[in-house]
């Protein structure tokens, strides 16, 4: 089979577009998931932790 | 810097400083009188060089058992060191160049100094030179303070930093002798890419190696945007230079991208340079030197996530916008302006998280101008992403594309977000790193930032309005239906435009220099801690021990 | 226990970069990937002809100088560009070019069709010393390129490195290389005919900046800016209507 031109762009067109709808749900269910809040919060506070030796 | 390398990483770094060497002994063999001869010559100066200083150093005294439990520091600290000469080298060539449009004959008779080449060193030199320094120093920092882990390589960070900068002088000498591929901000020809692709290899596997050691269990977002920026400027380096040199002893090569395909595939590169490169990587220094300067944790955590996902991906889409109107097909024009539209959201949400971590301590931003770079910087972060999109439009692009306007807001851009953010981390880093309790000038930072924010605002209205001006004057007609003016027309009103412009550039020069000076003087100052401790009865601690203040 | 724990934080930290590199390249590979079967949609145009061996020197002069800083090439399909410039630029016009030079500012004139706008003579002398010519130009000027002379021991191997990347050029315009880039620009020597013979009649062969003898870099840049828009007559058989601009005072 021969892809085409217009095969090509149509499948950037259609997929493309699938591919970034389901991107973005996955992104937004990992951001909001309950079990991360513990963790983003950690996170957001620790850098303000004063320490200046790597942890062994 | 030799001291905190063992005999045998001396030995590995040696060995490695050798093989440079011969890599340049036989490009000067191979390259002959052709500019290739002349970079051989270059890296074998440099590789020889770097190889005698740590000779000098092979017999001291070996590190202490310790050295896992501090930080890796040097190669930050050289790293600042090269950012702030970078630094004044590439905002002195953008003075010149910006004065030579305005008064033609600042240039000598000989090609070297014409405009043409001297816009590259111009760009090359502040955008990898001083944002990449920028960049490579403040990920190193920032990846062992999230990860609270020492940098995964002895010698490695330094081959990291001082590899780029060899990429960077090579880059640079060869505008002045005339190598370039013209490919706007990738105009460095093959070795030179070649190189750069084993030096980020390198800094690629030295960040991720250092990230897997982390002892926080979470990876800190700051270090998400670095590692973007590393991973996809790979593959955007690698993908656009891809050429076909003429011979292995030639400086010159073909690009194996012709016409449409090239166009689309340099202002993919281009487009996503400004991404990953000048937005990614320092929106990385914002997310970490911000809440540490403010001392106020990120607004939310939740929403950097999103807008991390939402720039890496939408932006890759932005690049065809460069190309409305073109030949480049009609599809491909409105997928880009489509997703630069777009782009808007995940920006202004990182812009809107930062100014929401300073809402409710305005006034650490009136008093401390360190915080006030960071601030404006965000500003001009959401004023520049605003702008990006808006210029993204068809019609509006029909008019601002090939006009000074478009250079109004790449300098928007890159000095009222990119460099002021920098230098808002580097004065948030450097009494840290140097373990002093704060700049040797509070004054000069003032003087730094009252001096940057007039030549921004100076720069970008002056090109916002020769840019709208030129487009205007290109696309007006007279009653008859003829055009009504010619190009000279044109380019006379843009004269005292392009004067204002330089003049602008300069105060963003002198605060550059201003800064240089504070930093080092920064670093030459003996902390007044050491001075209280030596000033006190002998308690029977030897005078050495206050040299590594314990915190 | 421990290098269990060190294992999946590596492991995370691979399958971030993976997300990272899933996320970023879609956008490329969408706008991309169908730019390799274009040729299917983009017009013909078989009267295209390749750059001479001199063309192409003038060519790499003009990228070696950084001209594409100020100028473009490239007219875009809006009604006030093409009356000031002429016919808007087409894909195929640079499908030879590597790079392309279509730029992205100008703070000179489009050149996309500035060949045969103007003599050798007044090119030459514009850039000596542009404001000789044009009081009010900004333009650096290129005196250096009429006493340099032209390097075309190998040229031949820059037409092959072409020829690999698939600009048709042949065997004999490779072996012939030098000989036609003097020729070109030498029109009273034995090299001239060889010229026309390989890259047809429609070639321009002239002393381009006024010195037969010699073949210094402004023969090349000269002889590379009077053959830009001139490949292939395509463009002015396109009859398609350029896009109007919106305009601000009506």
């Amino acid at each position: 089979m021969d892809i085409d031109h217009n095969t090509l762009v149509g499948f950037a067109k259609s997929w493309g577009l699938f591919y970034f709808i389901g991107f973005s749900v996955c992104v937004v269910i990992y951001a909001f998931w309950p079990a991360n809040r513990k963790k983003f919060d950690d996170a957001k506070r620790s850098i303000l932790s004063k320490d200046d030796r790597p942890w062994q | 810097m030799v001291q905190q390398l063992t005999t045998g990483e001396r030995q590995n770094a040696l060995v490695i400083l050798l093989a440079v060497f011969v890599v340049g002994v036989a490009m000067a063999a191979a390259g002959g009188s052709d500019p290739l001869g002349v970079h051989g010559v270059i890296v074998l100066l440099f590789g020889g060089g770097l190889g005698a200083l740590v000779m000098r150093s092979y017999y001291e005294p070996e590190p202490t058992l310790d050295r896992p439990s501090h930080y890796y520091d040097d190669p930050i600290k050289a790293g600042i060191a090269l950012t702030l000469a970078w630094a004044i080298f590439g905002m002195f060539m953008g003075v010149w160049t910006a004065a030579q449009l305005a008064w033609p004959d600042l240039a000598f008779d000989a090609g070297w100094s014409t405009f043409g080449r001297l816009r590259p060193t111009h760009t090359t030199g502040v955008i990898f030179g001083f944002g990449g320094n920028a960049l490579i120093a403040t990920s190193f920092h920032v990846v062992q303070r999230t990860s609270r882990a020492r940098l995964a390589g002895q010698v490695s960070p330094w081959f990291v930093l001082l590899g780029f900068n060899l990429f960077c002088i090579l880059a640079v000498t060869g505008y002045f002798m005339g190598v370039t591929q013209s490919k706007e901000y990738a105009e460095a020809e093959w070795y030179a890419d070649l190189w750069l692709v084993v030096v980020w290899v390198t800094y690629f596997v030295l960040f991720l190696r250092t990230i897997a050691r982390r002892k926080e269990p979470h990876i800190y977002v700051a270090n998400w945007y670095y590692m973007a920026f590393i991973v996809v400027v790979a593959i955007l380096h690698i993908v656009n230079n891809l050429a076909l040199p003429v011979s292995l002893g030639q400086a010159k090569s073909y690009t194996i991208w012709a016409g449409v395909q090239d166009s689309m595939v340099q202002w993919w590169y281009g487009h996503n340079a400004v991404a990953f490169f000048l937005t990614a990587g320092f929106l990385a220094m914002l997310y970490y030197y911000l809440p540490v300067r403010a001392q106020r944790p990120i607004f939310s955590y939740r929403l950097s996530i999103l807008s991390f996902w939402g720039i890496t991906f939408f932006y890759m889409w932005a690049g065809s916008h460069h190309l409305h109107y073109t030949a480049l097909p009609h599809w491909v024009q409105n997928l880009g302006m489509t997703f630069s539209v777009m782009l808007l959201v995940p920006s202004w949400a990182s812009a809107g998280n930062a100014l929401l971590t300073l809402n409710g301590a305005w006034q650490k931003v009136r008093d401390d101008a360190t915080l006030r770079f960071i601030f404006v910087a965000v500003v001009f972060y959401g004023l520049s992403t605003f702008e990006g999109s808006f210029l993204a439009i068809r019609p509006v692009n029909a008019l601002s594309h090939y006009t000074d306007w478009t250079v109004g807001h790449v300098h928007a851009g890159a000095l009222g977000w990119v460099a002021f953010i920098t230098f808002g981390s580097i004065y948030t880093l450097v009494p840290s790193l140097w373990k002093r309790e704060r700049m040797f000038s509070p004054v000069l930072v003032e003087v730094h930032f009252w001096l940057a924010v007039a030549g921004t605002l100076i720069y970008v209205f002056a090109m916002w309005n020769s840019g709208i001006l030129q487009g205007l004057m290109w696309r007006t007609y007279t009653q008859e239906g003829t055009l009504a003016y010619s190009f000279l027309d044109s380019l006379v009103a843009m004269y005292p435009y392009y004067i204002a412009r330089a003049f602008g550039g300069l105060l963003f020069l002198l605060g550059a220099i201003v800064a240089a000076y504070n930093i080092w003087m920064t670093v030459r100052a003996v902390p007044a801690s050491i001075d209280r401790r030596t000033d006190v009865p002998d308690t029977g601690l030897a005078p050495g021990a206050a040299a590594t203040p314990a915190e | 226990m421990a290098e269990l724990f060190h294992r999946k934080l590596e492991r995370t930290a691979i399958g971030f970069v993976i997300a990272i590199i899933a996320a970023a390249s879609v956008g490329g590979l969408v706008e991309i990937a169908p730019l390799f079967t274009i040729k299917q949609t983009v017009e013909e145009a078989p009267d295209m002809r390749v750059y001479t061996p001199l063309e192409l020197a003038g060519r790499n002069i003009y990228i070696r100088e950084g001209c594409y800083a100020c100028h473009s090439q490239m007219i875009r399909t809006l009604r006030d560009e093409v009356e000031r410039y002429g016919p808007y630029s087409l894909a195929v016009e640079s499908k030879y070019d590597r790079p392309m030079l279509w730029g992205s500012k100008r703070t000179g004139p489009d050149l996309a069709r500035v060949g045969g706008k103007y003599s050798d003579f007044w090119h030459v002398a514009h850039l000596t010393n542009p404001r000789d010519v044009v009081p009010e130009s900004n333009m650096p000027a290129y005196r250096f390129l009429a006493r340099t002379a032209l390097d075309t021991d190998d040229l031949g191997r820059h037409l092959q490195a072409q020829r690999a990347l698939g600009v048709p050029y042949t065997d004999a315009m490779i072996a012939n290389a030098a000989g036609d880039a003097f020729g070109q620009a030498a029109p009273d020597s034995p090299f001239a005919a060889g010229v026309t013979e390989r890259y047809g009649e429609k070639t321009q062969v002239s002393a381009f900046d006024g010195v037969a003898t010699q073949l210094t870099e402004m023969d090349a840049l000269v002889a590379y800016l009077q053959v830009l828009g001139r490949l292939t007559d395509a463009p002015y058989s396109n009859t398609a209507a350029p896009e109007q601009a919106p305009d601000p005072t009506n």
